[in-house]
């Protein structure tokens, strides 16, 4: 006869539960994830994460796989940050020609004192002309040196002007150092030439840049410029091949993914414990079509449906969710709840209860499940990890919500973009650690639950 | 039984349980548990049904508060047929019946409190509208049953009570819901000895009390002289004899009853060189069993009718029915 302990014990289990420092630091993980949430959800609304994650426009002024500003721990020097100048609230200094024309010259300053180069410089115009526009751009170093770089004919008003792959720049600039010190014994790229200190070794002159910008306008003409000059480190988890800062998927993907284990392990087994309770209580023809269809469910070949599936309907989160709902709660966890269901079904205290008028509902609802919830509850929570990685590895498989910002795709855009080949750890590895951390909370509380519900597991 | 009202009656009540064989056959077999039952009892009485395992007596019991629906035959309580009736009716049927199970311990669920298993049938039925009177109500049956003081008793856990507290329990549970019948199935015999008499007693009280028509299921025929006022002595589905208790106990008439009153111990130091005389063989099987008497194979005094023939009840003394040829005035 089971006179369990458990019997009433809610809070006493709860107060268990919290004895185990494993589950002390589940809960820890797991509140960290939820504040995590909380606080995306706040901050960056759904709707603006997803056109954010969505359009490329927006992030042009972004480095591109650029990595986390912390791994300069492991570098142990500074790493260049996005540099931005704009010549908005800077006076271009205009003097006026015949024609109404007027020369105009401006000069963007900036500090560079980081100790690696910027991986791409670009200038980005603002402009309105009526004739062709033509610029010419001048390079203005710390040193006092000043260097003409090219010119520049605007071909539409809000033209790009990419430095780092002019190959003839590029030329310009290797002449220039050769003059200086002799042949380099590396090669010098564009952005090399622009910042390094004249001496064999490589380094960056640290010190005050200038870039002018010098054209003849003409009458009713504006010129405005912005230059961008790239980090190598990019906030807190660095961007990816579009430029979209990282930080976005990975706070966005957390509550997306535990909503979606919890609501994934939750609905299933609540639904197969509903299930299997009626298959167990009622026997006869329900409990047999009901057996049937688990059988038949055990032997369907999940993922490969599930591919199907995805295929061939517009798919968004909510149908991945209720199609993995649907092939799980046929599982064969259903025959263990039967059979646990048949058992108490011969308990005299049902029959007690039958003798003094229990509807077949109440039965079910207060007599039977109560008692066959506690070993439910730990291998509910216990399965969240296997949906979150599920979820994860459809989006990695390309199956996923197509709109959503989730880990799994952040790793699939990464392994698809070849991270790991190209040294780019970080894009991988932050949805990974966030993945295992959430996985982690989950089985740790699982596991110290299942040892306050079966006491033979305590002494593992 | 003249002037008293009659509570409850049964006609040729049976109930066969239907056995499959396969999954293919459609030949379905009978285990015949009841086989052709009917007695009476009037409002306040009690009557033993006595018999040893698997003669039918639990199914008896079980088939009269309509926990089986019986195959054919009739239950008439308080001159209502109420072998087939359903919903609203069988809610009320089971208002005013109530059971006391064998097995104290499995007979609560274990994530109850007492309070709240004493409350569950306040609940369904709704006869108590408001959770103060439903307290009084469990704590006025508390103390029928002498679980003092109750406050102590309510809001324990059934594994925190004795084997004798909870049948006590069992029994305000039973009692709570206010009605006429109540079946006690074999309500000691899980229970230490000492305690044994001291449920019985109470049970015996609060029938009279209260005027509870009590069906007493047991093995043991000597408890049966103390509780109640009829016996039935049961046997592979049959009652073989239907008496007073003190007329079966005094003057037994059919060859079974004198075999179960002869194995009955009795604490007399003579008895311990005596050999008892009890009938061989086991009880029949009753998917099939004999067409003739049930206790024929086993009968001492069984003749050549006996093997072919069923017995008809015969009133052998005034209101001593005895389902036996020996009694036959042929």
């Amino acid at each position: 006869m089971s006179r369990s302990k458990h019997a009433g014990g809610f809070r006493n289990a709860l107060k268990e539960v919290f004895s185990y420092k494993s589950a002390l630091i589940g809960i820890a993980i797991l509140l960290l994830l939820v504040c995590l949430s909380i606080y995306t959800i706040i901050t960056i609304p759904l709707p603006e994460a997803i056109h954010a994650w969505r359009s490329s426009e927006i992030w042009s002024k972004n480095p591109r796989n650029a990595q986390p500003e912390w791994i300069e721990i492991f570098y142990g020097k500074k790493l260049p940050r996005t540099i931005i100048v704009s010549s908005k609230g800077i006076n271009a200094s205009e003097t006026p020609l015949e024609d109404g024309k007027r020369a105009f010259s401006l000069i963007l300053f900036f500090n560079y004192d980081y100790e690696d180069f910027p991986p791409e410089i670009i200038v980005f115009f603002n402009s309105s002309y009526s004739e062709k526009l033509t610029i010419d751009v001048y390079w203005i170093r710390p040193d006092g040196e000043e260097i003409r770089l090219k010119r520049h004919t605007l071909r539409r008003p809000d033209d790009k002007l990419y430095l780092s792959n002019d190959l003839g720049l590029e030329l310009q600039l290797e002449r220039l150092v050769e003059s200086k010190i002799g042949k380099a014994n590396f090669t010098v790229t564009v952005e090399r030439g622009l910042f390094m200190e004249y001496s064999k070794t490589l380094r960056v002159l640290k010190g005050r840049y200038g870039i002018r910008f010098e054209s003849v306008l003409n009458a009713g003409d504006t010129l405005e410029a912005e230059v961008v000059v790239y980090g190598l480190v990019y906030g807190l988890a660095g961007t990816d091949h579009l430029r979209r800062p990282l930080i976005i998927g990975l706070l966005w993907g957390t509550p997306i993914a535990m909503s979606f284990g919890l609501a994934a392990s939750i609905l299933t087994t609540v639904l197969s414990l509903i299930i299997g309770t009626i298959s167990g209580w009622y026997g006869g023809v329900i409990d047999s079509v009901i057996q049937r269809a688990t059988e038949i469910n055990a032997v369907l070949p999940f993922l490969p449906i599930l591919i199907l599936l995805t295929t061939f309907y517009r798919i968004d989160i909510f149908v991945i969710l209720l199609s993995i709902i649907l092939l799980n709660i046929f599982s064969l966890g259903i025959k263990s709840t039967r059979i646990l269901v048949m058992q108490i079904k011969s308990y005299p205290y049902i029959e007690a209860a039958q003798a003094y008028g229990a509807s077949n509902l109440r039965l079910i609802l207060l007599y039977v499940i109560p008692k066959i919830m506690p070993p439910v509850v730990p291998a509910m929570i216990s399965s969240v990890p296997g949906f979150v990685f599920l979820e994860a590895a459809l989006s990695f498989l390309g199956l996923g919500d197509p709109f959503l910002p989730t880990w799994g795709k952040i790793i699939n855009d990464a392994y698809t973009h070849g991270a790991l080949y190209k040294g780019f750890y970080y894009w991988i590895l932050e949805p990974a650690f966030l993945l295992i951390l959430c996985s982690v909370s989950f089985a740790l509380i699982g596991i110290a639950l299942e040892r306050t519900v079966n006491p033979k597991l305590k002494e593992l | 039984m003249s002037s008293d009202v009659r509570l409850l009656e049964l006609e040729d009540l049976r109930k066969w349980f239907e056995i499959r064989r396969g999954f293919l056959s459609s030949k379905t077999n009978y285990v015949k548990a009841v086989d052709g039952v009917s007695f009476s009892l009037d409002e306040g009485k009690a009557v033993s049904l006595v018999g040893e395992s698997g003669s039918g007596k639990t199914t008896l019991g079980k088939t009269i508060i309509r926990l089986y629906e019986p195959n054919s035959g009739r239950i008439i309580f308080q001159g209502k047929d109420v072998t087939h009736i359903r919903a609203n009716e069988l809610k009320w049927y089971r208002r005013m019946t109530g059971l006391v199970q064998q097995d104290p311990f499995g007979a609560f669920a274990s994530h109850f409190t007492i309070f709240r298993s004493l409350e569950e049938p306040l609940l369904i039925h709704n006869t108590v509208k408001s959770k103060e009177e439903r307290a009084e109500r469990i704590f006025k049956a508390l103390e029928e049953v002498r679980l003092t003081p109750v406050e102590d008793f309510a809001y324990k856990y059934p594994h925190m009570l004795s084997g004798g507290q909870l049948q006590r329990v069992a029994i305000a549970r039973a009692i709570i819901l206010e009605p006429k019948l109540i079946v006690a199935d074999e309500p000691v015999s899980m229970l230490d000895a000492s305690v044994r008499i001291e449920i019985l007693t109470l049970l015996r009280r609060l029938q009279e009390r209260l005027r509870l028509g009590v069906i007493y299921i047991t093995h043991d025929l000597a408890t049966t002289r103390f509780f109640s006022e009829w016996a039935l002595i049961m046997y592979a589905g049959h009652v073989m004899e239907k008496a007073s208790t003190q007329e079966v106990l005094r003057n037994p008439l059919h060859p079974y009853t004198r075999a179960l009153l002869t194995a009955t111990p009795e604490p007399n130091p003579e008895n311990r060189n005596r050999f008892k005389e009890v009938p061989p063989g086991e009880p029949p099987a009753l998917i099939d069993p004999p067409k003739s008497c049930r206790f024929s194979p086993r009968c001492p005094h069984a003749f050549d009718k006996c093997f072919k023939e069923e017995p008809p009840e015969f009133e052998a003394a005034s209101g001593h029915w005895v389902k036996c040829w020996l009694y036959g005035r042929s």
